[in-house]
């Protein structure tokens, strides 16, 4: 425990991270149902693979799966971030949360990719 | 009524012992809505002299002898006997450092508390007379006033005992939040601007123990729950 005087002052960061963390929950809890949608036509009959691709590949639908993956992205890094943040103390944070940060930075991107790549 | 009531108390004064142990105590029922505090000035004064806590006012308001009462947070001088499984457990608040049995030193606790300058800042001339507050504004500050500073809540926040070096912890947030719904204060940037950031008021997640933990009935996550919304609509 602390017993000195030991104010650092503020970071002035915790505010966007609440933000974030919040707003990007908002953009998932909108965009995840749509994505279940998408599944459950595709399990009950409703749509074929086929009709489902063509959904898939529409310039709007690109748009909103890249929005929700940036969304997922954001939303897991931040939530990771608390929790490292709250149990894991001194260097150690910092090369934990920068490891996160590029691991995920990489898959999104590698997500992205595949979004945007495929088809016409 | 003549029954006895079992304690056992953590007992720890390190200019002896090595480490920390519990003792058994037994006291005689002296009254109906007997206190724990009661028995626990039957034995400093009957038993063992070297008994070591805090107590002041005995009856909830100076809030100095916060303990750990079979698991939870509470006052002594307001928990009564009845309602307590037995042998009750007594211990020191938990997380901070032990100065002897049921003492502990409150130093971080207190200088985390002056840090958010809990007392009136006014940038206006001082009026002639006082400064006025309506009954509406002056109902603002209920449920923050009556805070007692016990530390109950703070010790048994989980997001204090992991960061406590940092995060400020409910009790002082709640009195930060009070200087803030205060119509006279006139520091509400200030105080905004010192608790933005993620370890300071952020490292609460809402976990709730503080309120369970209140004595006063007072709850804290409101009160941070009320400066992140001010913080918000600050930004927005
Ligand atoms: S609600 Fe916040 S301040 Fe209260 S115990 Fe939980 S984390 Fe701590
Ligand atoms: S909020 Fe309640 S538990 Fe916390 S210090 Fe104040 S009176 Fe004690
Ligand atoms: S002795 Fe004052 S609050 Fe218990």
């Amino acid at each position: 425990m602390v017993n000195q005087h030991r104010d650092l002052g503020s970071a002035h960061s915790g505010f966007s991270d609440w933000y974030w963390q919040r707003f990007s929950a908002v953009v998932l809890a909108t965009l995840l149902p749509a994505a279940f949608v998408l599944l459950w036509a595709v399990y009950s009959g409703v749509l074929d693979q086929q009709s489902l691709l063509d959904y898939l590949d529409s310039f709007v639908s690109r748009l909103l799966h890249s929005l929700l993956i940036v969304a997922l992205m954001v939303h897991a890094y931040m939530g990771l971030k608390v929790m490292i943040e709250d149990y894991v103390h001194a260097a150690m944070r910092i090369f934990l949360i920068a490891l996160m940060l590029v691991m995920m930075g990489l898959f999104g991107m590698w997500w992205l990719a595949l979004i945007w790549a495929w088809g016409g | 009524m003549n029954a006895m009531i079992h304690i056992d108390i953590y007992r720890y004064n390190p200019e002896k012992d090595s480490q920390p142990y519990m003792q058994r105590f037994d006291v005689p029922w002296e009254k109906t809505g007997m206190k724990l505090l009661d028995a626990l000035n039957y034995i400093k004064w009957h038993s063992d002299g070297s008994l070591t806590y805090r107590r002041s006012c005995g009856e909830g308001v100076c809030g100095s002898d916060g303990m750990n009462i079979n698991g939870v947070n509470g006052l002594a001088c307001i928990t009564s006997i009845e309602g307590l499984k037995q042998p009750i457990k007594v211990r020191p608040l938990p997380s901070m450092e032990v100065i002897r049995d049921l003492v502990v030193d409150t130093t971080h606790f207190f200088d985390q508390y002056r840090q958010i300058k809990p007392w009136l800042q006014s940038k206006t001339p001082t009026p002639e007379h006082e400064r006025l507050q309506t009954p509406d504004e002056r109902a603002e500050l209920d449920g923050s006033y009556e805070c007692i500073l016990c530390g109950c809540c703070t010790t048994s926040c989980p997001s204090w005992w992991w960061n406590g070096d940092r995060f400020m912890g409910p009790a002082v947030l709640l009195q930060a939040d009070r200087w803030m719904k205060d119509s006279r204060d006139e520091a509400m940037g200030e105080r905004l601007d010192q608790l933005e950031d993620a370890f300071k008021l952020y490292r609460c997640h809402q976990i709730l123990n503080c309120m369970e933990a209140c004595p006063k009935g007072l709850n804290p996550t409101a009160a941070i729950g009320h400066i992140k919304r001010t913080l918000l609509n600050r930004k927005s």
